[in-house]
């Protein structure tokens, strides 16, 4: 594998697989800058469950300490949670010491301003400067300050807010049975917890032990989801929740084990959203086309940027949206709980969904507009990303193209969309039509370009 | 002016020592806990502590990360002394401890230093080894399902107490009323602890455990005995008064007529006491100590042994000899070490020995410093470029020809009934002058080689 993808240090933050590429002197120095960055005071530092999370978090606090700022450790939690506590004591700042759905050897920072916010583009440049510059604030003796532990009330704090935009009682006297696959993440606890005793339901769980290494792969897709499928027709559950190790993604299962398409469960949630408050939506440029049509019936309009939730973030501040989120990949943004992507947030408002109009989740999800979808990753090679912009642009002479981050090749009744990943050395393709015929049609056109 | 460079931080055999923030930075923290996990090699737990320094937090935070990057496992003691870490190093076989804490300097100071197995302080070649893994960073993280696990110890006092009490006889020494200046640092939870469980007789002041602001300078010295301590002596009616450095390795004391003691006196007494009791009978000093010692060990039968100042010398120098031939080693500043505690400098220990002393020979403490002949000693110091010193030495040398010369460390020279001793500081960019004389202070030699020194500043 390329070694530059072992570390990735840049406007995302830093990323890496621990050991000799993401060391605790990067992780120190990031944490440094990042103290500098937000200025002497509370930074609010928690994370996930990786093994390489306790070595890390006092790398960073041992950073942050430096600079001047009071370490508020709140222990293993979901990122929005995290981000929640952020924004509700009003911190300077917090770190999540999370690789989200990477492989477990990986870690990463995640950055967030005193909102609980993921930094703008800009501001993320501003940070990377400082980190390159190296010239961090050294706080003195009499100036450093010490770590204050909350282990207690966060979770309390983001169920709060979720409650006010649901029907809890409704969804309480339905008594869901629900399957749960926490991938021994930073859920385990919690979402046991919220599902069980906040909304009531008869929880049939597995992988929801902290302590243990994650049993599947990270992320919560069709195709990494037989065990929670099993467990949904074993157990006769309404419905199946998976979540990624730092629980901001939601993969979802039907009564019939069958794992809808994170586009789908996005739909779902945003026609829900919309129902209670119309308004813009923001999805990134990969998600289905479904999403227009449903804002389509609520007469929203839908905004489309890069792939990424701190771009979709970002572009949802600036027009006031009301939802958002990132198809593919699982993401659901409500801004009223926390503008990030929140897996706890997607499961309230599906239960909320099923426990109002009394239909199945199946049944909720037969009534979205039908597409075909098919995602694929290639190996990427520098220099090889240009060439293949082009043959693409002939392959599809006369479409409309977006090049915004790239390619995106808009048909009749489909999109094709063709990017480097910002996390991995693939080439990334999503192919979405109204056929399966045209999905597959499309999809290998594509791929003959690319491989 | 600054006249050598890293004034605000030291890099050397000794570990790392720098004001925090201006010179001693995170990633020193980091560099230095990481060469050091690599010196150990795979494998073993490494026992962590700190001085209350609120810089300390900060140190041991990096120092713990680094730690576990390596995959050793961390056992965090918290707010300990220095003694303590080294004990539990011992207790627990682990494979070597860092201590945070920056001893006798001022607040805005902070160090590391570096234990290996069994507690005891790294040689100087094995010094030389993780100063050059630190400055070739070139260290072996692990990946990440082999990495260390960090546990906390709670039991460290009760463990360092018990081995003290092992020891030493308690039970006469309850008796004694004594009063401590903790100069807000780790000597303090441990003298709560004797109290409680031991029921010793200490009232301890500047006791509460401080991050920034110390009571006053927490060097052991007899002018910050006499600053506070020495005169509650008298009207609390106590028969002996302790002055304890932050991180509790060094003691200085006041009598129980509330005259402060020269710190010089701390290792000539304990020379006298444990001299008789066993079968060493050398005794390890700095050219820097009083000549004191020669007189008592000559009571005794026993043989002073000098080396160069600091900590390294010593342990060098302890190397160098079988552990039972040891009565006790040293130097001026009140840090001593003691065979039956594996030559760690410990404060706490050798207050235990000196009221031993009081109870074996029913004697005051007053009457036993009284019963030593006085020995009167002058120090001072001269900022001096580095270039010039070889030729102060050389013309030095020439000038007191007559007397008798050791160049081990400057040069030191002795003259019957006085002596005195010239060298370069190996923490500040300095010239040290030392002058002794058996009776009054020589203040004619001190006053001329004052003046020869000046002249090339």
């Amino acid at each position: 594998m390329p070694r530059e993808h072992l570390l990735k240090i840049g406007v995302s933050g830093i990323r890496g697989v621990v050991g000799e590429f993401l060391t605790p002197h990067l992780t120190c120095g990031f944490a440094q800058a990042f103290g500098t960055y937000v200025g002497a005071g509370r930074v609010v530092v928690g994370r996930d469950t990786r093994p390489s999370g306790q070595m890390l978090q006092h790398a960073v606090a041992c950073g942050l300490l430096a600079t001047g700022c009071e370490v508020v450790y709140v222990g293993i939690l979901p990122t929005p949670t995290i981000q929640v506590y952020v924004g509700a004591t009003r911190a300077r700042g917090g770190i999540a010491i999370t690789a989200s759905h990477n492989p477990p050897e990986y870690n990463a920072l995640k950055l967030f301003n005193g909102r609980g916010l993921f930094f703008n583009h800009y501001e993320r440049s501003e940070l990377l400067d400082l980190y390159h510059q190296s010239d961090f604030r050294q706080a003195a003796n009499e100036e450093i300050r010490g770590i204050v532990f909350d282990l207690e009330t966060a979770p309390g704090l983001h169920f709060e807010r979720i409650l006010k935009h649901v029907d809890a009682e409704r969804i309480r006297q339905r008594r869901f049975r629900v399957g749960l696959d926490a991938v021994n993440g930073a859920g385990s606890l919690m979402s046991c917890q919220f599902l069980e005793q906040v909304l009531g339901c008869r929880l049939h769980a597995i992988s929801v032990d902290p302590g243990r290494p994650f049993p599947r792969v990270a992320e919560p897709r069709p195709d990494t989801l037989g065990d929670l499928s099993e467990l949904v027709r074993r157990e006769n559950c309404e419905i199946g929740f998976a979540q990624d190790p730092d629980g901001d993604r939601l993969g979802v299962a039907d009564e019939t084990g069958r794992v809808l398409d994170n586009d789908d469960v996005l739909a779902l949630v945003v026609d829900a959203a919309l129902e209670r408050l119309p308004g813009p939506v923001v999805v990134n440029l990969s998600t289905s086309a479904a999403i227009e049509e449903v804002a389509a019936a609520h007469g929203c309009r839908v905004y489309r940027t890069p792939v990424g939730e701190a771009n979709v973030v970002e572009m949802m501040e600036a027009v006031n949206a009301v939802i958002g989120g990132e198809g593919a990949n699982g993401g659901i943004i409500f801004p009223p709980v926390q503008l990030c992507r929140d897996s706890y947030t997607g499961m309230a408002f599906l239960l909320d969904r099923m426990a109002r109009t009394g239909l199945s989740i199946s049944e909720l999800a037969a009534r979205l507009p039908r597409y075909w979808r098919r995602q694929g990753q290639f190996r990427y090679e520098h220099g090889r990303l240009g060439p293949l912009m082009q043959a693409l642009e002939d392959e599809f002479a006369g479409a409309v193209l977006d090049r915004t981050e790239g390619l995106k090749v808009l048909l009749k009744d489909g999109w094709i969309h063709v990017r480097a990943s910002n996390t991995e050395p693939v080439v990334r393709v999503a192919v979405e039509a109204r056929s399966e015929a045209g999905v597959a049609e499309w999809y290998g056109r594509v791929a003959r370009l690319v491989a | 002016m600054p006249l050598r460079g890293g004034k605000e931080l030291r890099i050397s055999h000794v570990g790392l020592r720098g004001v925090v923030g201006a010179g001693l930075t995170a990633g020193h923290a980091l560099d230095f806990a990481s060469a050091f996990g690599a010196f150990l090699g795979p494998g073993g737990p490494v026992v962590v502590g700190r001085d209350p320094r609120s810089s300390g937090a900060m140190l041991r935070e990096g120092v713990i990360a680094a730690l576990l990057a390596c995959g050793h496992d961390v056992i965090s003691l918290g707010v300990v002394s220095t003694p303590v870490i080294q004990h539990v190093i011992r207790r627990l076989g682990a494979a070597g401890g860092i201590s945070i804490g920056a001893s006798h300097n001022a607040a805005e100071w902070n160090a590391l230093k570096f234990f290996g197995p069994r507690g005891v302080y790294l040689s100087t070649a094995e010094a030389g080894e993780l100063l050059d893994i630190y400055h070739l960073r070139k260290f072996d993280f692990v990946p990440h399902d082999q990495l260390g696990k960090l546990r906390h110890e709670d039991a460290a006092l009760d463990w360092y107490l018990d081995e003290l009490a092992a020891v030493y006889d308690f039970e006469p020494l309850k008796r004694f009323k004594v009063v401590v200046d903790c100069c807000n640092g780790t000597s303090s939870p441990i003298l709560k602890r004797l109290n409680e469980r031991f029921g010793f007789d200490i009232l301890r002041i500047n006791e509460r455990v401080e991050g920034v602001a110390f009571a006053h300078e927490p060097s052991t010295t007899a002018r910050m005995v006499a600053l506070q301590l020495a005169p509650l002596i008298q009207p609390l009616q106590a028969d002996a008064g302790f002055l304890f450095d932050v991180d509790s390795d060094r003691v200085a004391l006041a009598t129980d007529e509330g005259a402060p003691v020269s710190e010089e006196i701390v290792l000539p007494m304990l020379a006298d006491y444990l001299l008789p009791r066993g079968a060493g009978k050398r005794v390890i000093a700095n050219l820097s100590s009083t000549a004191l010692l020669e007189e008592v060990a000559g009571w005794h039968g026993g043989k002073v042994v000098r080396v160069p100042v600091g900590r390294q010398a010593a342990m060098d120098a302890l190397a160098s000899f079988r552990p039972e031939q040891i009565a006790v080693a040293g130097e001026g500043t009140g840090a001593v070490m003691m065979p039956q505690f594996r030559f760690i400098y410990d404060g706490i220990a050798s207050m235990l020995a000196i009221l031993s002393m009081m109870a074996e020979r029913k004697q005051k403490l007053s009457e036993i410093v009284a019963g030593y002949p006085r020995y009167s000693i002058l120090k001072g110091e001269v900022p001096l470029v580095s270039q010039r010193i070889p030729a102060l030495l050389t013309e030095l040398r020439a000038r007191y020809a007559e007397g008798q010369l050791n160049l081990v460390d400057g040069l030191r020279v002795d003259f019957p009934g006085r002596w005195f001793h010239v060298r370069v500081s190996q923490t500040e960019p300095l010239v040290r002058i030392i002058c002794e004389q058996r009776g009054d202070p020589p203040r004619a030699l001190y006053a001329e080689l004052l003046e020869q020194v000046r002249s090339y500043s």
